[in-house]
């Protein structure tokens, strides 16, 4: 198995854990995930300035996967979704037309609409298989429960991820925690957003959002949050005190990504995961003996 | 052409039903953000200028009412149209421009930090930092 690999711009920054994590996961189980240094932004910031711009952004990525043929693979739910929205937009031919124009004046080859662009959790889910993973659990996490946080953009907007999972009840990533032994939780508010996006422009809603969503799993004695984006991870353990400021409570609750745990379960070492840039520490004491 | 996707994203089919809202967490903590008058509002021919008073950079894009609209009206995407064509007009809240300013000169929302990436161990980032630039300049000669 063979994919180009979209990084994004949070997780090379600001997901260290996540990318570390992802590649040494990738490599343990046999997926090859091949860098292509050209990429640029998948356009996500851009839609909120030019529509054009945009989606010219993101089909340049689509087309360099596609020069390489190689499908894409990403660790950023909002890049995966902006990449396969443009997917959608560019069915198209009117709009395929314009963008390939622009795309030849960059020197980026046509895009065609071959490439399919999957979140590494999907990929995993979808076409490695639960059982693979399964075989190779070493180390299973019998004693850790854990909520798992999405993020919107890993399933919605539904129609460009191909209604993989349920836009509103989403499963697949609890099914996916589920193979390493780890029990995962159900809670009332499991679709509430992060708010990060809203951080610039909106900081105390933004906050409140994440405190409500850390203060549920605190409250139902989740060990560890699960999260499979770099921004969400931002909003819950970056921003984990201010946010509760806003709330008046003091919350800690380790952060982990699902790359992390899935990891541990297969025999990768904590520092094969990048457990040391996890700021609410999540130590031996909380695996299981 | 955003009233043409407009079109396309099915804001005719709106009959203000309120689902959007009623189901939305920004109008959970802040009322005034309703997303079933912002589209009432870009129906009837509402310009950027009127637009930009409806809270319209209070989203979180979470897409929790494109997908509960019983009428399949991407109302996310809407939004994101309006966002657009807000900023087109020139209405640029700070936050945004000063994301603009960082695009524009490194390429990227969140610049490269090769150095702490190094020490990671993880290899250094290729900068492609006029690629926003260029793309913009494109866009704007049509």
């Amino acid at each position: 198995m063979k994919y180009a690999f979209y990084p994004g711009c949070a997780m090379p920054v600001k997901g260290l854990k996540y990318e570390i994590s992802t590649r040494n996961l990738a490599g343990k189980l046999g997926i090859e995930l091949v860098d292509v240094p050209e990429f640029g932004c998948c356009g996500y910031p851009v839609r909120a300035m030019d529509f054009q711009a945009a989606l010219i952004m993101a089909a340049r990525n689509l087309s360099l996967a596609e020069e390489r043929n190689l499908d894409i693979t990403g660790a950023c739910t909002g890049c995966v979704a902006t990449l396969s929205e443009a997917k959608e937009y560019l069915k198209d031919e009117d709009l395929r037309r314009e963008v390939n124009k622009k795309l030849k004046a960059l020197g980026v080859k046509e895009y065609t609409g071959k490439v399919t662009v999957k979140h590494f959790a999907r990929l995993l889910y979808e076409d490695y298989g639960l059982d693979r993973i399964s075989g190779m659990v070493v180390d299973p996490l019998d004693s850790l429960a854990v909520g798992v946080h999405y993020g919107c953009h890993y399933m919605r907007p539904a129609h460009a991820h191909d209604r993989f999972d349920d836009p509103t009840h989403p499963v697949t990533l609890d099914r996916l925690i589920a193979v390493t032994g780890a029990r995962t939780i159900d809670y009332p508010n499991k679709g509430l957003c992060c708010g990060l996006t809203i951080m610039g422009t909106s900081e105390d809603m933004s906050l409140r959002l994440a405190a409500e969503k850390l203060e549920c799993l605190s409250d139902r004695g989740a060990d560890a949050m699960i999260v499979a984006c770099p921004s969400c991870c931002v909003a819950y353990e970056n921003n984990q005190k201010p946010a509760g400021r806003v709330v008046g409570k003091t919350i800690s609750m380790p952060v982990l990504y699902f790359t992390q745990v899935i990891g541990l379960a297969v025999g990768l070492s904590e520092k094969d995961l990048g457990f040391e840039f996890n700021r609410v520490r999540f130590g031996k004491e909380k695996k299981p003996v | 052409m955003y009233r043409k996707l407009l079109d396309k994203e099915r804001l005719g089919y709106c009959y203000q039903c309120g689902k959007c809202s009623s189901g939305c967490d920004i109008n959970r903590l802040d009322p005034t953000f309703q997303p079933h008058r912002f589209l009432h509002l870009i129906s009837m021919g509402a310009g950027a200028g009127r637009l930009k008073d409806e809270g319209i950079w209070k989203c979180t894009t979470c897409f929790n009412c494109s997908e509960r609209c019983p009428q399949g009206i991407r109302v996310t995407e809407i939004l994101w149209l309006a966002r657009a064509m807000a900023v087109g007009s020139g209405f640029v809240p700070e936050q945004i421009a000063a994301q603009r300013d960082v695009l524009l000169r490194t390429g990227r929302l969140i610049p490269a930090d090769n150095r702490k990436r190094e020490k990671a161990g993880l290899v250094p980032l290729e900068e492609e930092t006029s690629l926003v630039a260029r793309i913009f300049d494109l866009v704007r000669k049509e």
